[in-house]
């Protein structure tokens, strides 16, 4: 197993109160493996995964427990100093807005090339030769030239296929992709997401895949983890999940999609708000918006049930929502 | 760029003639230009008279005012109260005010940048709370009490430096002035960089830096420091000008013979020519230092483009 | 001008000329330009579907709250804002009875008793002239407390009418004002109040708070012209002008309670600065002369003697920084307390 985080716990301290942005997440990724993470806004999937990272900023966050194991060592136990080795050689992000994730007064070539200068020691001539062979892998024309530019001089697409290439420079063994293509306008979102998938498979990385647009999971992911209230609600194979989720939430979130043949009737929509996260509701998080709750949902938290090997499904009531 | 330049320098022309014209008015209109010519006593009015028509008082303001520039950029700026050309005190000021400035310029670089990058590493920490005070202090105290406070303590009481400066005012002699100078920007470059270094902390280009696996030093000098230094060198470079008008008090309190002695000589003595000479090249001084700093930016920031 | 998208290289940084104080306050108030002011309160720093921090989710649940209800329950409860406010309520009022903790004459004084130190009834000692120096001290927050308001009042009624109006217009009457801020700024202020207050006569307070009103009027004028410009591109203030709202309403009842807060801010912190700078003035000679009483005088007068009677010039000098410093620090908490990104 690639990478194996284990009830991961993560809070924050807040002016008004604790924050409990990550509670008891658990999850794995294999190699070549494609992990989708599903979930709202203050879900906890970014803070997961900038856990994951070693890139949380403490304080205001605090690792409350977990482990979190990268070819089986926990990278919580590691200091500072090896956690930093793993860090862009092994491990890898893609960060959502690359016009801001990358450094405004550096040219882009400084910041490929950095990679390797600082990894693996290389002479800042022959880096500058391999940032640009990276921009040419990532497909941007006239990579030579522009290599000497500043990222304000790209555009949006071309900017991401950038931070792809920083992700991808020491072919990292996991990368992690925290929406991708959220700011991107809708036509190049599909030919950067090509892309990655593409790379992907050549290089046989996990890859973990932050959205919270359904679309673009069906068509890459190979195992979907949705996230409520900085829990893992529901973790399964992509095509069992659309054809029948096994939490109400899941269900919901499928439900609000619009559909061409169901054209002209009302959109659907999860009633209320996701909980504030210093003011999780008992039991379990989502039983106030929740169609089916029952009393038990209220007192109870559920654990993550298994619904046959590759499911899992924090519902007390997962028949009944597998049913329909 | 160059067309860039061109307008700036077109755009300074008129800020030049206002800001010399206005200090032109305030000493020739409300003051009594001949008053210091005639000594420490009064003139009688036929010798004011002569003088006047002398110097061309009897004029219109503005051909006044366009005589004595049309000198100035001939390079005479008229004559000082003791007989001296105007230029020739400027030779012995300057040079004296300029050591000031870099002393104290220097101040603000290594003790404000320093103090700054600490404190904005460090944000809410004891270290921080603490210099994040002392610089409300810094900033509270007038450089005057500041200066003399400092003349006291390590002139008068402890005896470390000289009260005052010799007239050749060598470097040595002026690292308390200059310190004195610098104190108040020095304490806003403090707070200007911490502010600039905690905002950019949390920036995402750092925490990409952070990704990428690079050691904390390089993230520190090579991606934070770099950005967060840009408004703190343009506030620098922007402070030069008021540094060296400002050095008036400084100077008083160490009774150092430049810029700042010369003109409040020129002052008490009335002395028409001393004063807006000076004024008019700490003015020139003010001017190219912003348009410097504009440039400045432009190589310090490749997202500014000046067309 | 450069074309400039991500920063304002015009008003954040460009040196004013009146020293790393008044920079001080005009980048505390720049900082708040740049917040949303808006009558809703603080809106998530962040987009919809943007980075999830821990703070993103908690004002889900908040009610929205005035800008300056919220502001007013902070400063409340903080305590820099509580002793500054105190300092400074206990300024005016001996400013306005001096004689409420001061018995003696400021103006009577005996040679004799000249540079003593503290004796009984005389607490801080005498100055140069044997003048009782606690006396005069006293006597001393009436002319900085008088400088200080009148000249902040003169300053940002000028300043905030006439950027606020230059924003709200622009074209041509904005650039003429931008030019004849620049030509103020040229001037090194110490040496404008040195040319300027040596050649008019009197001996009031009235040429020192009309030249500081004089330089100090385009500070606040460019911080009104920001802040009415970033008010004015609001979606609320483009929806009044949709449906139709004049522009004196649209000025008076959607602009100027948010563009308000910067202009606020300055004022107090430069309202400090003021003081410090009629000291100053008064220091060299030129601001208030004798018989008039004031730190700065006594200051300069106390200099000479500073080897044998300190007392004399060290007592001004701390009611001086500690007024400033009050001023400064309340500036400061409130700016803290408007300030949204911070909360």
């Amino acid at each position: 197993m690639l990478l194996e985080v284990r009830d991961l716990r993560v809070e924050f301290r807040a002016r008004d109160g604790v924050a409990h942005a990550v509670n008891g997440v658990t999850c794995q990724v294999d190699a070549g493996e494609t992990l989708a993470v599903l979930g709202e806004s203050g879900s906890g999937k970014s803070v997961t995964a900038q856990t994951v990272m070693g890139i949380l900023d403490t304080p205001p966050g605090r690792i409350t427990g977990g482990e979190i194991l990268f070819r089986g060592q926990d990278l919580l136990k590691l200091k500072e100093d090896e956690r930093r080795r793993i860090r862009g050689a092994e491990m890898a992000m893609i960060f959502q807005d690359a016009l801001s994730a990358l450094n405004p007064v550096l040219t882009v070539g400084d910041q490929l090339g950095e990679m390797f200068v600082v990894h693996l020691g290389t002479s800042r001539k022959d880096a500058r030769a391999r940032a640009v062979e990276l921009m040419d892998r990532v497909r941007i024309p006239a990579a030579a030239q522009r290599v000497r530019d500043y990222p304000h001089q790209f555009s949006g697409g071309m900017r991401q296929r950038i931070m792809i290439a920083m992700a991808l420079a020491l072919e990292p063994a996991l990368v992690i992709a925290d929406e991708p293509t959220t700011a991107l306008d809708v036509t190049v979102q599909a030919q950067v997401m090509d892309l990655l998938a593409e790379l992907q498979r050549e290089y046989r990385m996990g890859l973990v895949l932050i959205t919270h647009d359904l679309g673009v999971v069906a068509d890459v992911a190979d195992r979907i983890a949705v996230m409520y209230a900085g829990r893992i609600v529901e973790s399964a194979p992509v095509h069992d999940l659309y054809k029948a989720p096994a939490h109400p939430y899941t269900r919901g979130l499928l439900d609000s999609i619009p559909r061409l043949d169901l054209k002209g009737r009302e959109l659907y929509a999860i009633k209320g708000l996701p909980p504030s996260l210093t003011r999780i509701p008992p039991g379990c998080a989502f039983h106030p918006r929740c169609p089916m709750a029952r009393d038990v949902c209220r007192t109870d938290p559920p654990p993550l049930y298994e619904v046959d090997e590759q499911r899992g499904s924090a519902c007390h009531f997962w028949r009944e929502c597998l049913d329909g | 760029m160059g067309r860039y330049v061109v307008r700036r320098l077109l755009q300074m022309v008129p800020v030049f003639i206002g800001a010399t014209l206005l200090i032109f008015l305030m000493v020739n209109v409300m003051g009594d230009p001949v008053a210091g010519l005639c000594g420490e006593r009064q003139c009688d009015p036929a010798t004011a008279a002569q003088l006047k028509r002398e110097f061309g008082l009897d004029r219109p303001l503005w051909q006044q005012y366009a005589t004595y520039m049309g000198n100035v950029f001939a390079g005479n700026f008229g004559t000082a109260f003791n007989g001296q050309p105007v230029t020739e005190l400027m030779a012995s000021a300057f040079p004296v005010t300029i050591r000031l400035t870099v002393v104290a310029v220097l101040f603000e670089i290594v003790i404000g940048i320093v103090l700054g990058v600490m404190t904005g590493l460090r944000r809410g920490r004891p270290v921080d709370t603490s210099v994040l005070v002392l610089t409300l202090v810094v900033i509270s105290v007038p450089t005057f009490v500041t200066g003399l406070l400092l003349q006291l303590l390590l002139g008068v009481k402890w005896g470390w430096i000289k009260p005052s400066v010799s007239p050749a005012a060598a470097f040595g002699e002026l690292i308390v002035p200059g310190l004195v100078l610098a104190s108040v920007s020095l304490a806003y470059v403090t707070r200007l960089t911490r502010t600039s270094i905690a905002e950019n902390r949390r920036s995402d280009y750092v925490r990409t830096a952070v990704a990428k696996g690079l050691p904390r030093h390089r993230v520190v000098t090579r991606h934070l420091l770099r950005n967060s230094l840009i408004p703190v060198v343009t506030f620098i470079g922007t402070d030069i000008g008021a540094l060296m008008g400002g050095a008036i008090v400084t100077e008083r309190i160490f009774n150092i013979h430049g810029v700042g002695y010369q003109l409040y000589q020129g002052i008490l003595r009335q002395n028409t020519q001393t004063v807006v000479g000076f004024v008019t090249v700490l003015v020139l001084v003010f001017l190219v230092a912003n348009l410097l700093v504009d440039l400045l930016y432009a190589v310090l920031d490749p997202r500014i483009r000046y067309a | 001008m450069p074309e400039q998208p991500p920063y304002d290289s015009e008003g954040a940084v460009a040196g004013t000329g009146m020293g790393g104080a008044m920079d001080l306050a005009a980048s505390e108030a720049t900082t708040l330009e740049r917040a949303p002011g808006g009558p809703e309160g603080p809106q998530g720093p962040e987009g919809p579907g943007g980075r999830e921090d821990a703070e993103g989710a908690g004002p889900a649940a908040g009610r929205p709250r005035s800008l300056w209800s919220d502001a007013w329950r902070d400063l409340r409860r903080n305590p820099v804002f509580v002793v500054s406010a105190l300092v400074i309520l206990f300024l005016v009022v001996i400013a306005v009875w001096p004689s409420l903790i001061a018995s003696g004459n400021p103006l009577t004084c005996d040679l004799a008793r000249a540079q003593d130190g503290p004796a009984p009834g005389h607490p801080f000692g005498f100055d140069g002239q044997g003048c009782d120096v606690y006396t005069r001290t006293v006597y001393g927050a009436r002319a900085s407390v008088t400088v200080g308001v009148c000249a902040t009042l003169g300053v940002a009624l000028l300043g905030s009418v006439l950027g606020g109006l230059a924003g709200f217009f622009g074209g041509t009457w904005d650039g003429f004002l931008s030019r004849i801020t620049d030509i103020f700024f040229a001037i090194p202020v110490v040496l404008g109040g040195l040319v300027l207050l040596s050649v008019v006569p009197g001996n009031t307070v009235w040429p020192v708070v009309g030249f500081i009103v004089l330089l100090g009027w385009p500070q606040i004028s460019r911080i009104a012209r920001g802040s009415v410009i970033t008010a004015k591109q609001h979606d609320y203030v483009q929806a009044a002008r949709a449906l139709g709202a004049s522009n004196s309403r649209i000025l008076l009842r959607h602009i100027a309670p948010n563009a308000v807060a910067p202009v606020i801010v300055v004022a107090t912190i430069a309202l400090g600065t003021y003081i410090a700078l009629e000291a100053t003035l008064s220091y060299l000679g030129v601001g208030l002369k004798p018989p008039s009483v004031s730190w700065g005088i006594d200051i300069s007068a106390a200099s000479p003697y500073i080897r044998n009677a300190p007392h004399a010039l060290l007592w001004p000098a701390g009611a001086l920084a500690i007024t400033v410093l009050a001023f400064i620090m309340l500036g400061d908490a409130v700016r803290d307390a408007l300030d949204p990104k911070l909360r």
